[in-house]
């Protein structure tokens, strides 16, 4: 079929497709009713032109899901890099963008940021007792928690481990009290941990912001104030004040030349006798610890004890214990008193790490001693969290044939019948419930009370902190039988109680005194990792 | 037998005695993708009993657009097309549908109504 040159269809043809090359691919012929080879020739043009312009659509549908798929892609690395891949929380190096412009914020005429830091102070333990999986559910648990109590201008930040800190910017000394106050509480809430329930507690540094101040060095002092929180107790609010700085310094210090009193051999053990209260004869010692620093000199268990638990020591530590006393007791082996027991407190820290019980045996086996000769003193607060671990150790322990015992008894929570269910030899009755025995007729009925209670589930009571021949007697005639104190003697030297146990041993008389030095119970036994 | 409601359909679909559909669309149809699945629906429900050769005239057929003719790269029940028309368009539409949407299953264009029965009978007769 020939085509006329003159057809306007070519005509047509010609400008769509000027208007094809110009990009414009939406021009489309009108064939005429002919239907002839012109028109099969301007069908086949819509139809190419048509599938063209759907090519560069999906082309462009594409580009647009590639592009979005980048921009997805570098957002998930910028938060790869800016957020802590645990909690989703900001990251340090994004708490410290923030907090500069924070800062600079303030320079230009606002109100200049607070900071808080904060650090979990249960965290080893729920680490220890329930692994790592936990520990990483209890991380993600106070994030959200974290979250809940800012503001949506805050800035909540996983600073490593369990430190976390919170930028409050533009913010008044209210602000910032309320939502440290609130962080706080929050915290203190048990943590559901599948079939356990933890509790995390948090000491929190709060550093109010000062117009001027670098953000490093507000984070650096909030975090001097979470210290002072930490050596304050735990579970508190500090404010940063600078005073602080010398006593963090100083507890780094002490932390730091800790890590080395173990192997340089300047930790030691005294014992202070516990006697029969009949006969006075010594029955058994408490070991406690004593740090001889090069340059300090004799350091209490009260200065260093909460410093070893912080940096992680206290297992190392308590180890140490556990084999000098039990060493000590092999040495004094041909002096000793039949059936005398040394006291070792042990910490809840090392209750809740497993391998206690294993260790505990071994050492007593290298030393060839029955395991009736060592009393593990655990504190009464240190089992009421109803942990299995503890309790499995405990149970394990006793079964070796270690005695057990809760001391401190009187000043907690727990009752009589709850104890009598714990796998227990003995009871040591706090010092603060015998202090006005000798005049007080109640409280010397009620001592007796607590005697009887105790006799009547079958357990071993021992007082302690006895000062006077005029407690001791009403003790004895409320029952007691056992205790220890000042009367019977100071916790001693090595030296000075072999001296008493070698007198003892002689048939002298077992009253006497040792040197004047305060019994600060200590609980550091560590289980081995 | 089915035939088109002039309201919704634009062709006419019958089922001759031989056994071929026969899909006729209206003259001057610009076919649009619920037309063309309207009429292989249509073509689908008389292969209930199993598939069946389809006749389709788009003779004087305006147009069908793209996604009218991606209905015929899906599934469908007639076991062959012959595509019927009379002119050069038409030959450039049905190989348009059938270059760019590879059906699945033998589809021709002819511009010869017996040469399109013959080769659907000989597809039915297992050819």
């Amino acid at each position: 079929m020939a085509a006329d040159v003159d057809d306007p269809r070519l005509a047509q043809i010609v400008n769509v497709l000027v208007q094809l090359a110009g990009g414009d691919l939406s021009g489309r012929l009108k064939p005429s009713a002919a239907r002839d080879t012109v028109d099969a020739v301007m069908t086949g043009f819509n139809l190419l032109a048509e599938e063209l312009q759907e090519i560069y659509r999906e082309m462009e549908l594409r580009v647009v899901e590639r592009t979005a798929e980048l921009v997805k892609a570098q957002d998930a690395l910028r938060r790869l890099a800016l957020n802590d891949q645990l909690t989703g929380l900001a990251n340090r190096t994004l708490f410290g963008d923030r907090l500069r412009q924070a800062t600079d914020l303030a320079e230009r005429g606002g109100l200049p940021p607070a900071v808080v830091v904060l650090d979990l102070d249960e965290f080893k333990a729920i680490n220890d007792t329930l692994g790592h999986a936990a520990g990483d559910d209890t991380l993600i648990e106070v994030a959200r928690r974290l979250i809940l109590a800012v503001r949506k201008s805050d800035t909540v930040a996983r600073l490593g481990g369990d430190e976390f800190a919170i930028l409050i910017p533009d913010a008044t000394a209210d602000d910032a009290l309320r939502i440290s106050q609130r962080v706080l509480t929050t915290l203190q809430e048990p943590v559901n941990l599948g079939d356990h329930t933890g509790w995390a507690g948090a000491s929190v540094g709060l550093r109010f912001g000062e117009r001027g101040q670098s953000g490093d060095m507000l984070l650096r002092d909030a975090d001097t104030a979470m210290y002072a929180a930490k050596a304050m107790g735990r579970g508190n609010i500090q404010i940063y004040q600078p005073a602080m700085h010398s006593a963090v310094q100083d507890r780094l210090q002490l932390a730091s030349d800790l890590a080395t009193a173990i192997p340089a051999g300047e930790l030691t053990l005294h014992y202070q006798p516990v006697v029969n209260l009949d006969t006075r004869a010594i029955v058994g010692a408490e070991a406690l610890v004593r740090w001889l620093h090069p340059t300090r000199g004799l350091i209490m268990p009260s200065q260093f004890i909460s410093v070893a638990e912080d940096s992680g020591l206290v297992a190392e530590m308590g180890r140490w214990v556990t084999e000098a006393a039990i060493s000590q007791l092999a040495e004094w082996r041909d002096v000793l008193p039949e059936r005398f027991q040394v006291h070792v407190a042990i910490s809840s820290i090392a209750l809740r790490r497993r391998g206690l019980d294993e260790f505990v045996a071994d050492v007593l086996h290298r030393h060839h001693l029955e395991p009736n000769r060592l009393v593990l003193e655990i504190l009464e607060t240190g089992l009421t969290t109803g942990e299995v671990t503890s309790m499995e150790t405990l149970v394990d322990l006793r079964r070796s044939g270690v005695h057990i015992e809760v001391a401190d008894f009187g000043i907690g929570y727990s009752s009589i019948s709850y104890l009598r269910g714990l796998p227990l030899d003995g009871v040591k009755v706090n010092r603060s419930l015998i202090a006005d025995i000798e005049t007080d007729e109640r409280q010397r009925r009620f001592v007796g009370a607590i005697f009887q209670l105790i006799d009547s589930v079958g357990l071993r009571a021992i007082v302690e902190g006895v000062e006077s021949d005029e407690q001791a007697d009403q003790l004895r005639h409320l029952g007691y039988r056992f205790a220890q104190g000042p009367l019977f003697g100071q916790p001693m030297a090595v030296a000075a109680m072999t001296a008493r146990l070698c007198t003892q041993g002689l048939g002298a008389s077992n009253r006497a005194v040792g040197h004047p030095e305060s019994g600060h119970r200590q609980q550091i036994v560590g289980g081995p990792h | 037998m089915s035939s088109a409601d002039a309201a919704e359909r634009l062709f006419t679909m019958t089922l001759d005695e031989s056994g071929i559909i026969r899909l006729v669309w209206n003259r001057g149809t610009a076919i649009k993708q619920r037309d063309a699945r309207a009429a292989l629906n249509a073509a689908n429900e008389l292969c209930s009993a199993g598939p069946r050769p389809l006749l389709v005239d788009m003779a004087t057929t305006a147009s069908v657009d793209r996604p009218a003719r991606a209905v015929f790269g899906e599934a469908f029940k007639p076991s062959r097309i012959a595509m019927l028309g009379n002119s050069a368009v038409d030959r450039v539409i049905v190989n348009f549908i059938l270059g760019i949407n590879k059906p699945i299953k033998p589809i021709r264009f002819f511009t010869d109504e017996a040469a399109a029965l013959a080769w659907l009978k000989a597809g039915s007769d297992g050819g």
